[in-house]
């Protein structure tokens, strides 16, 4: 048997389970994107061509989920960074009961996403809720879903679920630094905050890149919180463009719609992504 | 040299905070787990006789039943994941089979919104009348399982040296031969993490499932959701409920942290 065919015959399996889940389905949705498909109505649908995307470009309310997923993201994968840094650093010089430590610190990741966001919902209930009862006996009164609250509380569910990602990246590229250029700027008598920012930030930043790229691009697809606390309210405020996509798609049965949307976001990623690689290319070559 | 005392103070204090921000939802859901509807009332009790009756509830609910429909969708998928991946992955790492465009793909795949795939898995259930069964969503939680699973495994063959297949087709092997029973056993561990990894995506996945399987099929995440909406919310069995999700998945993933980045840098970074 020959090396090629050796290897066709190994790979050919993943490829043709691939296409098969993967390649098909998103041919087939950029067919249905261009029709007026239903899922009411029986019969062929028809082709409209480019209508439901002309259509998605003048929704204002496809664009006011926009702009609520960019500042949920915005502000959940702000907030990660900065804990997730401090956490991992505080991590890297722990010794006492460090794998304990670590492994429970890192355990809310692997957490059903839908049972957090049940968890907070009624952790962080008017009536029921321990927090707010809590905040109650100190004076103070706060509505976590309330209007202008809501989508500030979501976004802090994704900090709690998600900040362990962001700390096991970080603390991986941390372990991996070489010690040399750290010792060298102590001896020379740098303080702590100056090798923080000169020497161990500069050396993080390619790590720190793909893990900013990675929760956020994750964090864009946030559905599981909005369906278990808000379903998008109040009014609209919660609106995420997953839940959007979903409610135009499975509540209103417009899936030709759904599909132009989906397909808008997925130019949003994949442009993110080439922008990203790009932009560390160029920090390679210079 | 040592921290100054300040440091180390700030620093066993944002662990300290850290760990019980953490702790605190999870031991809240489980006294929730054990008490009557009154004491719910109360947060902050902590002193009670526990009561069972919401276990018993959740027990006789179809839980069990849900939770073996997402264990069964859960080990199908990664059952032809691992086997169809580890050959795949073979190839790719060493004969750059499949070219760059199947590595890209395996990459792209991990970050393309459920959104997309969703709504033609939907469509193809109905036209084969395969809808609110396991079907679809297996085929569905393939598309993100068998990417991730692919990609772990290229990183984990990549560091098994040429040499001892080499070696293994000199002492008379045949490729396949080489790959079983000489490669394999090598990347076993990094096998048994993607394959956990695997099992908890799909495992946690709640958007497909409410798609495409709602009703009898219902899967784990649906069923728990179902505690929201139907018959008003009782906290107490939704909290048991909740447990029942967590704890299989958060016990399994204690044993592949430490293999978590080496797998999800495809090989580049090592924990």
């Amino acid at each position: 048997m020959t090396t090629v065919k050796f290897h066709h015959g190994m790979v050919t399996p993943l490829v043709a389970l691939f296409v098969g889940v993967v390649g098909f389905p998103l041919a087939y949705a950029g067919y249905l994107s261009t029709t007026d498909y239903k899922l009411t109505s029986h019969g062929t649908p028809k082709m409209v061509g480019a209508d439901n995307y002309v259509a998605t470009f003048g929704d204002g309310a496809f664009w006011h989920a926009f702009g609520t997923t960019a500042l949920y993201v915005g502000v959940a994968v702000g907030l990660e960074v900065l804990i997730g840094l401090a956490i991992a650093l505080a991590l890297q010089k722990q010794r006492w009961a460090r794998d304990l430590t670590r492994s429970m610190l890192l355990a809310p990741m692997f957490i059903t996403p839908i049972a957090v966001g049940l968890i907070f919902r009624f952790l962080l209930n008017d009536q029921l809720g321990a927090i707010p009862q809590a905040l109650k006996t100190l004076g103070v009164d706060y509505d976590f879903f309330g209007p202008g609250n809501a989508l500030y509380t979501l976004a802090f569910i994704d900090v709690w679920q998600w900040t362990p990602f962001m700390v096991l990246l970080l603390l991986a590229g941390l372990e991996s630094i070489p010690r040399e250029p750290l010792d060298a700027a102590r001896v020379d008598g740098a303080s702590g905050w100056y090798v923080l920012r000169r020497v161990t930030l500069p050396l993080l930043a390619p790590v720190l890149v793909v893990a900013i790229l990675l929760r956020c691009l994750d964090a864009m697809k946030v559905f599981e919180y909005v369906f278990a606390t808000t379903r998008g309210g109040p009014g609209t405020e919660t609106e995420t463009l997953q839940y959007f996509i979903y409610q135009t798609g499975i509540q209103f049965f417009r899936l030709g719609s759904a599909s132009s949307m989906a397909f808008v976001v997925l130019l949003v990623v994949l442009s993110v992504i080439v922008v990203a690689f790009r932009r560390m290319e160029r920090a390679k070559q210079s | 040299m040592r921290d100054s005392r300040t440091l180390l103070a700030f620093r066993v204090a944002l662990l300290w905070a850290a760990g019980i921000t953490v702790l605190f939802p999870v031991v809240w859901v489980a006294l929730a787990s054990v008490k009557t509807p009154e004491q719910l009332n109360d947060p902050f009790l902590l002193t009670f006789t526990p009561t069972f009756e919401s276990w018993r509830n959740v027990l006789s609910s179809g839980i069990l039943a849900a939770a073996g429909r997402s264990a069964l969708v859960a080990l199908v998928t990664v059952g032809l994941s691992v086997v169809v991946g580890s050959m795949g992955a073979y190839a790719i790492a060493r004969y750059r089979a499949g070219g760059t465009a199947t590595r890209f793909g395996m990459l792209a795949a991990q970050v393309l919104p459920p959104a997309v795939l969703v709504f033609p898995f939907l469509t193809m259930a109905y036209a084969l009348r395969l809808n609110d069964t396991l079907i679809p969503v297996i085929f569905a939680h393939l598309s993100f399982v068998l990417p991730v699973v692919t990609w772990f495994l290229i990183g984990f063959f990549e560091a098994v040296p040429r040499s001892l297949e080499e070696q293994a087709q000199v002492d008379g092997f045949t490729r396949f031969q080489a790959f079983r029973l000489v490669v394999l056993p090598q990347v076993f561990p990094g096998i048994g993490a993607a394959a956990i990894f695997g099992f908890t995506l799909s495992w946690n996945d709640l958007f497909y499932g409410l798609i495409l399987a709602p009703g009898k099929a219902a899967i784990l995440p649906v069923a728990i959701a179902g505690f929201n909406t139907f018959r008003g919310v009782q906290i107490g069995s939704m909290s048991a409920a909740i447990l029942i999700a967590v704890v299989p998945v958060v016990v399994a993933s204690f044993f592949i942290q430490r293999r978590l980045v080496q797998g999800i840098s495809g090989g580049a970074v090592k924990f």
